[in-house]
């Protein structure tokens, strides 16, 4: 074979294999088009009209009027707007330190004594998962209404009339921490059954190789099963912080943000200004913010995980 | 054989090309309404409405869908808003919402076809939006005091003549360790009935100059009543736990006879007056004037469209059957269903002491102030209530509030001129 012959099966075969790679990319371009249209139709698109709306002063109906960051000052100078904005930082931070330590309490203890009695508990917590918002803020009202609600009437039953006078929904300083008991009871279903399901993967001789070295449940769960939980509690705190900025169902339905601003949040503000106000300009601008703020905090979390388990 | 095979398909086609032509010819009409034709009491009408109008247009296609409450609403926004999917009739409370909708174009202008149409005044005026007629209402609601009869009695206590007597009056009761109102605060709108009447009754036509903007928010009328109303609030008038209780918490109260008193629309006549929910006796008043310093009087009432409907552009090529529509919703014989509400329709007597009270006060009223927030622009509607839900903080200051308030209408609606 001369070396001509070679050149020319050489760019026969280099001619064969480019065929190959583009009908190989166009196969790979078609199975990912269909998912892409749809992100850019129902994810893409939304977020780019958002920003823009953000931009301009509209009211849904009638021409937008450009007015730059306008709608962004507004909601700098806005007394409601600081106060929703508090109230998620705070709401996440406290569902981080409250909820998920919760979560993995019950799971650990709920996976290490497994018995019969285990089984019907989990169904038990996860229950106020599956429950529609809308159920479980009639449940919280109905558990700290006054007068007639059940705290107030345990505590007239007792004879502690201090506490049936004490007013969870209607006094500005306690109203955010019922609505926040309530979803703790609501949300930490979730997180146990997750955190569960990676403990009880957990190769079972750890668990008797600790025995055997003498150690106590409190520790095994501490050096052991705690640090093999990095990732899912990772996973977990992202989803409680973005899950805070997001927070509208339970403290509309629970308080509508009342009493005053006491329970406002970034969403219920959106609901508010665009479907009540029409004051759509605004409403995307407070849209961009959530966006951008989960954006950040789920880059910022994944991140510092990710640098300590590389220290680690 | 084979020829009257041909001819029995022949008349078997066209028998049904017409049959299908003569259901082509049917007109549709879509009415987007709040509540479910169900047999409830306080959906009586909407039933009556619509079963009462598909026997007698038989021709035309009745399309009834019932959004609920927020949803129709929100769902009525959105579509007016986009500009498409619009039903052909809606129902709406009239007021600046729907003149929204007017000014944008969404709406058919029945000036012409409805200005006949027997009604009361204020109903007309509610569906009315810069002198051009979009709907009907054919029923409206006032807002006024129902008072527990009952209490009253057996306490030999009686409605006051003035809104100084409310004083004495609450304090009695108080003493006797009954609620003296009910409010519902919790839900933010309850307390603006108290408000605009309190405002009514320093300053007239306050309300209506301040949106007109030839009066600021924080003007004496409105800090008056917003340190009138704080005062009530902090003596206890509301009770206890004012913010803790929701809209139907303050039904409640009344209904056990735990409460003496609720100032809200008259939509809730029906309620009071059905025994399956309350055996207290509860009557329905107006609001009384001030002794001393006042502007309003107690013939100033303030109203909205209790239901009405209102026909969208996209009905333009069925204005008949749409002014059918309207005209019949506004009929002796649809209205004559329901239980509880104002009729606006001359003829309709009320079929309850309540609503028979309430009917009385409206017709005796010689101005109706529209509800403020159907009638201020949306931008502004939330705002509103959030500043009077904060009267009910123990801290609040009214005149910052109300000042913070007149800022953000100079924003959205412009300066005072």
């Amino acid at each position: 074979m001369s070396a001509h012959d070679i050149e020319n099966h050489g760019r026969g075969g280099g001619r064969k294999t480019r065929a190959r790679d583009w009908k190989r990319g166009a196969f790979v371009f078609l199975c990912v088009l269909p998912a892409f249209l749809f992100l850019a139709v129902f994810l893409y698109y939304p977020i780019e009209e958002t920003f823009r709306i953000s931009t301009t002063k509209s009211l849904g109906l009638g021409p937008e009027i450009y007015i730059g960051l306008e709608n962004y000052r507004r909601l700098l100078a806005s007394q409601e707007f600081l106060a929703g904005l508090l109230h998620v930082f705070t709401w996440a931070f406290w569902s981080v330190v409250i909820q998920l330590p919760l979560a993995f309490a019950v799971a650990f203890l709920l996976s290490y004594y497994s018995n019969r009695f285990t089984g019907p508990l989990k169904s038990i917590f996860y229950l106020a998962n599956v429950l529609p918002s809308a159920i479980t803020a009639m449940l919280g009202k109905f558990v700290f209404a006054p007068n007639y609600g059940m705290i107030a009437s345990f505590a007239k039953h007792i004879g502690w009339k201090w506490l049936g006078g004490v007013d969870f929904l209607g006094d500005p300083r306690l109203a955010f921490w019922a609505v926040f008991a309530v979803a703790t009871w609501a949300y930490t279903g979730f997180p146990i059954i997750y955190l569960m399901a990676r403990i009880e993967q957990m190769p079972k001789e750890l668990r008797e190789a600790a025995e055997l070295d003498g150690a106590s449940p409190w520790r095994y769960a501490r050096s052991i099963v705690l640090p093999d939980l990095g990732y899912p509690l990772r996973i977990l705190a992202v989803l409680c912080t973005v899950g805070s900025l997001k927070l509208f169902d339970l403290p509309n339905m629970m308080t509508t943000g009342g009493p005053g601003y006491a329970t406002e949040t970034l969403g219920i503000m959106l609901y508010r200004r665009g479907f009540i106000d029409w004051d759509y300009g605004l409403a995307a601008a407070i849209g961009v913010v959530i966006f951008l703020l989960s954006l950040l905090m789920t880059a910022a979390e994944l991140s510092i995980g990710a640098r300590r388990e590389k220290i680690a | 054989m084979k020829k009257r095979s041909i001819f029995a398909l022949v008349a078997l086609i066209l028998g049904i090309l017409s049959a299908s032509s003569a259901f082509a010819q049917k007109v549709t009409l879509t009415v987007w309404g709040r509540d479910i034709p169900d047999d409830g009491a306080d959906h009586a009408y909407i039933k009556a409405l619509i079963s009462g109008f598909q026997a007698k247009y038989p021709d035309i296609r009745l399309e009834y869908i019932a959004l609920g409450d927020p949803g129709l609403m929100d769902k009525t926004k959105i579509t007016m808003g986009a500009g498409s999917g619009l039903p052909d009739i809606f129902q709406t409370w009239g007021g600046s919402v729907m003149g929204g909708y007017a000014d944008a174009g969404r709406l058919l202008d029945l000036t012409r076809e409805l200005k006949n149409v027997p009604g009361s005044a204020a109903a007309r005026a509610a569906m009315t939006w810069k002198g051009r007629i979009y709907g009907v209402a054919p029923f409206f609601a006032v807002a006024g005091v129902f008072v527990n009869e009952g209490i009253f009695e057996k306490y030999g206590l009686s409605m006051p003549k003035t809104v100084e007597g409310f004083g004495p009056l609450c304090d009695t009761l108080l003493a006797k360790g009954i609620q003296p109102f009910a409010c519902g605060e919790k839900d933010k709108w309850p307390g603006l009935a108290l408000y605009m009447y309190l405002t009514n009754r320093y300053g007239g036509d306050a309300s209506a100059r301040a949106a007109s903007r030839k009066l600021a928010y924080d003007s004496p009328a409105f800090v008056k009543a917003a340190q009138l109303y704080q005062s009530w609030i902090k003596k206890g008038y509301f009770g206890a736990t004012p913010l803790g209780e929701g809209y139907g918490d303050a039904q409640q109260l009344m209904a056990t006879g735990k409460a003496a008193m609720h100032i809200t629309g008259s939509w809730m006549c029906a309620q009071y007056a059905n025994p399956d929910f309350t055996d207290q006796k509860i009557g329905f008043y107006a609001f009384p004037g001030l002794a001393q310093g006042g502007v309003g009087t107690v013939s100033d009432v303030m109203g909205m469209t209790d239901i009405g409907f209102a026909a969208t552009a996209a009905a333009a090529s069925k204005k008949d059957a749409v002014v059918k529509f309207l005209t019949y919703a506004m009929s002796p014989e649809a209205c004559a269903a329901e239980p509880g509400r104002i009729c606006s329709v001359p003829g309709v007597k009320a079929r309850n002491p309540i609503t028979a009270q309430a009917a009385a006060v409206f017709a005796q009223a010689k101005t109706v102030t529209f509800w403020w927030d159907q009638d201020l622009p949306p931008s502004v509607t939330s705002p509103l209530t959030d500043t009077i839900q904060k009267f009910f903080l123990p801290d609040t200051d009214v005149r910052k509030d109300l000042a913070s308030f007149e800022a953000l209408c100079v924003q959205n609606i412009g300066p005072v001129k």
